[in-house]
């Protein structure tokens, strides 16, 4: 019930803040560019297009959405609340999540990507791995300039390896790197079971590392140790 | 001219503070030599790879444009971050009410950056460009470059009222160096619905080799900006 709360709490807080709207006039944008691109360009177009935008908004966004609820004060009200910090991590993932899987399903479809279901849950991956990445640095940051240079070496950790490996520049035995399983599967390729076993591994390390960095946050909710 | 350089100081030692200031000095150089050397030899390869004569020699002007546009929009980008975490914390409207006022604050967070990526341009261009520039095309591209940065700014600092709503308008406002791209890739005259880009008209004039074209880019960038400085003097959120 709780979950559910905070769950449209936060889609309201997007929709509030021009998210949707925001990404409604992406779509159409990311449309009109894959249709000037040549047909056989599209698919790897597509797949760049969602991997690195509606896939990775958690990673461009989390930083302004911590700074701007620490600046309302909605931290204190959390760590007084009867509110786990695992619920509030779900909530902020799941919501972001959602925007990201409609808008690649969209690109998908202008772009006649094959099997959809996998291209949403390469995007649905994706989607959790950089907002998990982003609320990590989120919580240890002061300022939005701090943010975006926090996220560099993420950004080069995870789109570099993955834009190789769409061109096939990189060589096999690195598929299994999770970023490149994750572009596999949104690129409609065939992956391995390793391959999503280490990107499952790697999710639930990150869902740990994230629940603590936020508990920790809230326990200094204030300036001062709760 | 003192309040407005004081302010200026102050906002840089905020962005010293948060390692900023060195990435933002050092990413123009960076992504000079990246171009300066990578991409004639990313050329070669390609080339040989796909059996052409050229890939991307015809699109060096297009990298020249780009680059030209770096320096000013990491500077303008850093400030606009600064400008919406001090409307956040409602520093802006103490400084406002000093001697600074609201145009000596938009002086020292604008106009300020700006000036100083002009320079910083028309020193790294000659030193990074990919074709052979004349001098008035120097000039052009770094003042443009800059034109172009400014109106990033302005539309992430007037038509945001918060971090978030400016990191979503960042995403936007960037998306308008993209006209940059249609004079090298689309003939057919519906190129012209980007004419309202500064971009666009940058790029036509690099592209077709045309002076006459300096006119609207700096003309479109000339009006966005004065929209914009308008829609910000009676902006409900800045007081």
């Amino acid at each position: 019930m709780r979950l559910r709360h905070l769950f449209l709490w936060d889609m309201r807080f997007q929709a509030k803040y021009g998210f949707y709207l925001l990404y409604g006039l992406l779509t159409v944008l990311y449309i009109v560019i894959l249709f000037a691109l040549p047909q056989a360009w599209r698919g790897s177009a597509a797949a760049l297009l969602i991997f690195s935008d509606p896939a990775a908004m958690g990673l461009f966004f989390m930083g302004a959405i911590v700074l701007l609820e620490k600046s309302q004060r909605v931290p204190c009200a959390f760590a007084a609340a009867p509110l786990h910090a695992m619920e509030y991590v779900i909530s902020k993932t799941a919501s972001l999540c959602l925007i990201s899987l409609i808008v690649a399903a969209i690109l998908a479809l202008a772009a006649g990507l094959p099997h959809l279901p996998q291209v949403l849950l390469g995007t649905a991956l994706s989607g959790i791995l950089f907002t998990l990445l982003g609320m990590i640095l989120a919580t240890k940051i002061t300022s939005l300039n701090q943010f975006i240079l926090f996220t560099v070496p993420v950004e080069i950790a995870c789109f570099v390896p993955a834009v190789l490996h769409l061109f096939q520049l990189l060589p096999t035995e690195l598929r299994n790197y999770p970023a490149n399983v994750c572009m596999d599967m949104i690129a409609g390729r065939s992956f391995t079971a390793a391959g999503i076993l280490l990107l499952g591994a790697v999710i639930i390390l990150l869902f740990y590392l994230a629940e603590k960095c936020v508990s920790k946050m809230w326990e200094s909710a204030g300036g001062v140790k709760l | 001219m003192k309040a407005i350089c004081k302010s200026f100081w102050q906002m840089l030692s905020f962005v010293k503070r948060d390692m900023m200031l060195f990435a933002a000095c050092a990413a123009p150089v960076l992504a000079g030599i990246i171009i300066r050397l990578g991409v004639p030899l990313l050329e070669d390869k390609l080339a040989k790879w796909l059996e052409l004569p050229r890939i991307l020699t015809p699109f060096y002007g297009l990298f020249d444009l780009f680059y030209a546009m770096i320096a000013p929009t990491m500077f303008c980008f850093v400030t606009a971050m600064v400008m919406l975490e001090e409307h956040d914390d409602r520093i802006d409207e103490y400084l406002i009410v000093t001697g600074l006022g609201k145009s000596g604050y938009l002086a020292s967070r604008v106009f300020l950056p700006a000036a100083i990526a002009f320079v910083v341009t028309l020193v790294l261009l000659p030193l990074f460009h990919l074709t052979e520039l004349t001098v008035l095309e120097t000039l052009f591209l770094s003042l443009t470059g800059t034109l172009q940065g400014s109106i990033i700014e302005l539309l992430i600092v007037t038509l945001s009222s918060n971090k978030l709503e400016g990191m979503a308008i960042t995403k936007m406002a960037t998306m308008m160096i993209l006209g940059a791209f249609l004079p090298y890739f689309m003939s057919h005259p519906i190129q012209y619905v980007a004419s309202i880009l500064p971009s666009f008209w940058a790029a036509k004039a690099i592209y077709e080799q045309n002076v006459l074209f300096m006119l609207p880019a700096v003309g479109t960038a000339g009006v966005w900006i004065g929209c914009l400085l308008m829609i910000h003097a009676t902006h409900p959120h800045q007081k």
